[in-house]
């Protein structure tokens, strides 16, 4: 029973990591100007991170180490510098495209502009990692994350085309705008395998304690959770398609445009279901992917770490995420626009992936760390697949975002 | 066990578990006609920037000197014969806090963290 309690609690979490300003912008924009010929993008993402997820939870349920720990020990620090910098950077924008989706949302609701929200959205941020605790700020923001379900809801009333939906999930070729097309895939993707999200799910398997008990509930949680938000992600892009495509509203290039997704179908009630949707959603990947610079550099240097622990007991650790908090405000503040820094550092995801993911390979076999739980050959063809992909990102990202970026 | 394979880069544990930090760097001694032997291993930010290469070593630890004297100004090390236990982590027979290995940290919760209100 508990345990069964401790999933449900895992899979609404993993719900609100994956579902954050990149994943709905881009779902957004893809359905507004492809309808449903991109869900592929979504589709193939949530089945390459629900593997990593998995991966990260089991390699941390049995090693008792993180994946950052691993990088680092098992390569050495001159190999791990370079995931270090890159993923330091790529979190830091990810940081920023959040509080800047926070700060629209605000924007929304009270009509004062975004950039005065930046500093009080990392402020708040700061204030619930440095008072709270790791199981506070995992339970409350799953909970609330719970309310970006109205977007399934609003895709079911519309009543689509199943059938063209289905459709979309199979990789096709463009009719127009195929450099758009295929930069829109990228970001969507970069979205989806986000290396925030495994890193974080697996220092979050540490704090919460897990043990080889626990391998079982890391499968559920890490199969369940992503395909909830894959779905709501589908969802977002299925009620984009039929709303603002059918409203001639082709470009996404304001996110001001996008409660009108919702107000079509519940009225007013839209309008605040969106700003509530798009506010939690970015909120609580904010405290995450603060939460995962701290992990990242404690662990890569070996401090000691905890969001469970007092400040006063960590202060390396606490200091990193206040600084990244409050530098990433910054950007905003200075009035970058939010929308295009999100399709722009998912896209920047996508092409850092190989150096996130190659480690898996390595990591996940060896034996010194994962024992017998190593992977089978479904889970190594899932992350050589994944790496493969990876590096195929990498290379086209930068001559799609020239040519295709928006 | 090889030693860059299965010590260089691991945690380091103390006696009562605290993570002190990563095996950044290993002494070993040269001893004539008989194989090198390992004396110690370093930690901290100075060894770390040696293994990127001499020159950031000498910036770290002109930087080590400017911020905390020129007594500080070398890697931390801890003796080899204080191991006491090699697995996924390695454990040291010490107790961090009787170190100046979290000088640093020490400082900051001193002249930062424990000013901000609810530390």
């Amino acid at each position: 029973m508990k345990k069964l309690l401790e999933i449900s609690l895992g899979v609404v979490t993993s719900v609100g990591g994956f579902l954050e300003v990149g994943s709905m912008a881009t779902a957004a924009q893809a359905g507004a100007m492809f309808g449903f010929q991109l869900i592929w993008a979504i589709v193939l993402g949530t089945i390459s991170i629900t593997f990593l997820v998995e991966m990260a939870g089991r390699f941390a349920a049995v090693s008792h180490h993180t994946i950052a720990d691993g990088i680092r020990e098992r390569f050495g620090f001159t190999a791990f510098i370079w995931p270090l910098l890159v993923v330091l950077l790529v979190n830091f924008m990810v940081l920023s495209a959040e509080i800047g989706g926070t700060a629209i949302a605000a924007e929304l609701a009270t009509g004062i502009g975004f950039q005065w929200w930046a500093l009080p959205v990392a402020f708040l941020a700061w204030l619930l990692l440095w008072k709270g605790t790791f199981g506070l700020i995992e339970k409350g923001v799953s909970l609330l994350g719970l309310v970006t379900f109205c977007f399934v809801v609003g895709a079911v009333i519309l009543h689509p085309e199943w059938k063209q939906a289905a459709g979309g999930a199979v990789p096709s070729l463009p009719h127009h705008d195929a450099a758009t097309y295929w930069f829109m895939a990228v970001s969507i993707l970069g979205a989806s395998i986000s290396p925030y999200l495994f890193m974080f799910y697996s220092s979050g398997a540490i704090e919460d304690q897990w043990d080889e008990s626990y391998l079982g509930a890391n499968r559920a949680i890490a199969g369940l959770g992503m395909s909830f938000g894959g779905t709501i992600a589908v969802a977002v892009l299925i009620v984009a398609a039929l709303v603002l495509g059918a409203h001639g509203v082709n470009q996404v290039n304001d996110y001001n445009q996008l409660p009108l997704m919702l107000i079509q179908i519940f009225g007013f009630w839209g309008f605040v279901l969106f700003v509530a949707s798009l506010a939690i959603a970015c909120f609580g990947a904010a405290l995450e992917v603060a939460l995962q610079q701290a992990y990242l550099v404690a662990q890569g240097f070996g401090w000691t770490w905890g969001e469970n622990l007092r400040p006063r007991d960590d202060p390396g650790f606490s200091l990193v995420y206040t600084l990244t908090l409050f530098l990433a405000a910054v950007p905003i503040t200075l009035g970058v626009d939010p929308l295009r820094l999100t399709i722009f550092s998912m896209a920047l995801t996508a092409a850092s992936l190989p150096l996130t993911v190659v480690p898996f390979l390595f990591l996940l076999n060896d034996e010194r760390y994962v024992g017998r739980h190593r992977n089978g050959v479904i889970s190594n063809a899932a992350v050589i697949f994944v790496i493969a992909l990876g590096f195929v990102l990498a290379v086209v990202t930068f001559p799609l975002q020239m040519f295709g970026g928006t | 066990m090889q030693l860059l394979r299965d010590i260089l880069d691991k945690q380091v544990v103390d006696r009562e578990q605290v993570k002190v930090g990563k095996v950044d760097g290993l002494v070993a001694e040269l001893r004539q006609g008989k194989p090198p032997r390992v004396v110690a291993v370093e930690l901290g930010s100075i060894a770390l920037a040696r293994r990127c290469g001499a020159r950031p070593g000498r910036w770290a630890a002109w930087l080590v000197a400017r911020l905390s004297g020129k007594r500080q100004a070398r890697p931390h090390r801890i003796a080899w014969n204080k191991v006491r236990d090699i697995g996924v982590d390695i454990e040291f027979d010490i107790d961090v806090r009787r170190t100046k290995i979290f000088a640093w940290q020490n400082w900051l919760r001193d002249h930062v963290v424990d000013r901000i209100p609810g530390a």
